[in-house]
């Protein structure tokens, strides 16, 4: 389970890199689908999947990033390739 | 124009992965890449660090949002080419939909399922141009497909991709249609929605410099297409490795050449003259190669046939393509810039790939002015043997 601190970051990340509008990291809901109810494409999750490799220093495979469709689902991801490491 | 075929041949066959020489690299790209080790690890924002490659991020991530999918809008044509993808395959048995409200209410739901770009192809779209006009009232970005014999109104502000293949000999031979270039260029010379496609096969790699020629003289502009052999085909268009390789020679030339008249680069001549095929190199995103529904094409690509009716087994952008011989600019534009991820992996890599990016959408999106080219040497697809230089 990843922790609020990554959570809060992997929101943030969705934020800045896509300037969402009208979100802030604490208001941004961790299981909202971002495919599905923000509108987000594949592009966009391209995106997000390259910042968060920089930030915490792990690789994501290609096939992955795509099903990565919730701010909980990336940041569960982000703590299992770290404790993997 | 280099002549030597044996060289070229051997290129192909060794399929080296490219490498630049100190000398080539350094002279091209100050800032630092070439000198790189090749194991080191990039992080994204070493890449972005360069100036160059930041300001054509930032300026083709704005066209992110372009959903697209395609739309045959009529069955009818107006010649017979040889190799059509139209008349193979069970497309070109639907019956046409004439009805513009039946067109409207479609273009509405395809707005509201998210489809910001719309393809308008087969058979003929300009001989429906009423058609034409209700899908661009209600989706205002998207291409035409069309031979332009036929100019389509103003009404339809898209971009208009005319196809030729060939001079106007060919043209007639396997086409069936006479002086086919000039009726094109007085159809639509000064049109800035028009980008004329020009469509190698393996007989009119020589014809392209003087077709280029003319549209330069023109004032209109010009990509370029592969022929790619619809399923079943048995005629003598489909491309060998040395006609791969003189494509790609031709196409670099005339880039230099005509650079205010051609939309290409480097990478798309790589990518689109590889002895591989684009499925092979990048995977094909389009459902038809792509069982997954997951975010992207395989979720969201729809090919419409003229009765309104779509299949996901066979949808992707031309239909009834062998697929293993698929190196259209239509596919491409996609399935390239789909690999947005794959090739963030170094400077060189993302900066051929940003070319790509910046010549499809100056391709398929009226108002869009391509920039310069940030690398005008060969680099190899992700994974994939690269291609050399010729001569």
């Amino acid at each position: 389970m990843a922790t609020d601190t990554t959570i809060l970051r992997v929101a943030e990340v969705m934020i800045d890199e896509l300037k969402l509008e009208d979100v802030t990291p604490d208001t941004f809901s961790p299981d909202i689908d971002l495919v599905d109810e923000v509108g987000i494409d594949s592009m966009d999750l391209a995106t997000v999947a390259l910042v968060i490799q920089d930030e915490y220093g792990i690789r994501i495979d290609e096939d992955d990033y795509t099903k990565l469709t919730t701010v909980r689902r990336i940041a569960d991801y982000i703590e299992t390739k770290k404790m993997a490491a | 124009m280099s002549s030597d075929g044996a060289a070229l041949n051997k290129a192909i066959i060794e399929m080296r992965i490219h490498k630049r020489t100190p000398d080539a690299g350094g002279a091209r790209n100050p800032t630092g890449p070439a000198e790189a080790p090749p194991e080191k690890t990039w992080k994204f924002s070493e890449i972005l660090a360069h100036p160059d490659i930041r300001e054509r991020w930032e300026r083709v991530r704005k066209y992110f949002f372009l959903r697209e999918s395609t739309y045959d809008m009529t069955r009818r044509c107006n010649i017979r080419c040889d190799g059509c993808y139209y008349y193979e395959g069970e497309k070109q048995f639907a019956e046409d939909n004439r009805n513009p409200d039946d067109w409207r209410r479609l273009m509405a739901g395809e707005k509201a399922r998210g489809i910001t770009f719309v393809v308008l192809a087969g058979a003929e779209p300009s001989l429906v141009p009423e058609l034409c006009e209700v899908c661009y009232g209600e989706i205002p970005l998207g291409a035409v497909a069309t031979n332009g014999l036929k100019r389509l109104p103003d009404a339809v502000g898209y971009r208009i991709h005319v196809s030729v293949w060939g001079n106007d000999a060919t043209s007639e031979r396997v086409r069936n249609a006479k002086n086919m270039l000039d009726r094109q260029i007085d159809n639509y010379r000064g049109d800035d929605r028009a980008v004329f496609i020009y469509t190698f096969t393996r007989h009119n790699i020589d014809e392209a410099g003087g077709v280029v020629k003319r549209l330069a003289d023109a004032g209109c502009r010009v990509s370029f297409n592969m022929f790619s052999a619809p399923v079943g085909y048995g005629g003598d268009l489909r491309h060998t490795d040395a006609s791969l390789a003189r494509t790609r020679e031709t196409m670099v030339d005339l880039l230099a050449r005509y650079p205010e008249t051609v939309l290409f680069s480097h990478y798309s001549a790589a990518a689109h003259t590889h002895g591989r095929g684009l499925h092979d190199l990048y995977g094909c995103s389009y459902p038809r190669m792509n069982p997954s529904t997951d975010v992207g094409l395989g979720r969201s690509f729809r090919q419409y046939r003229s009765d309104l009716t779509w299949d996901r087994d066979a949808a992707c952008c031309v239909p009834d393509t062998d697929c293993p011989d698929c190196r259209h600019y239509a596919a491409g534009s996609a399935v390239v810039t789909a690999r947005l991820f794959r090739h963030a992996v170094d400077p060189d890599t993302f900066a051929a790939w940003l070319d790509y990016v910046d010549t499809y959408l100056a391709v398929w999106v009226k108002g869009y002015e391509k920039g310069a080219n940030l690398r005008d040497w060969f680099v190899a697809p992700p994974g994939a043997p690269g291609v050399e230089t010729p001569g």
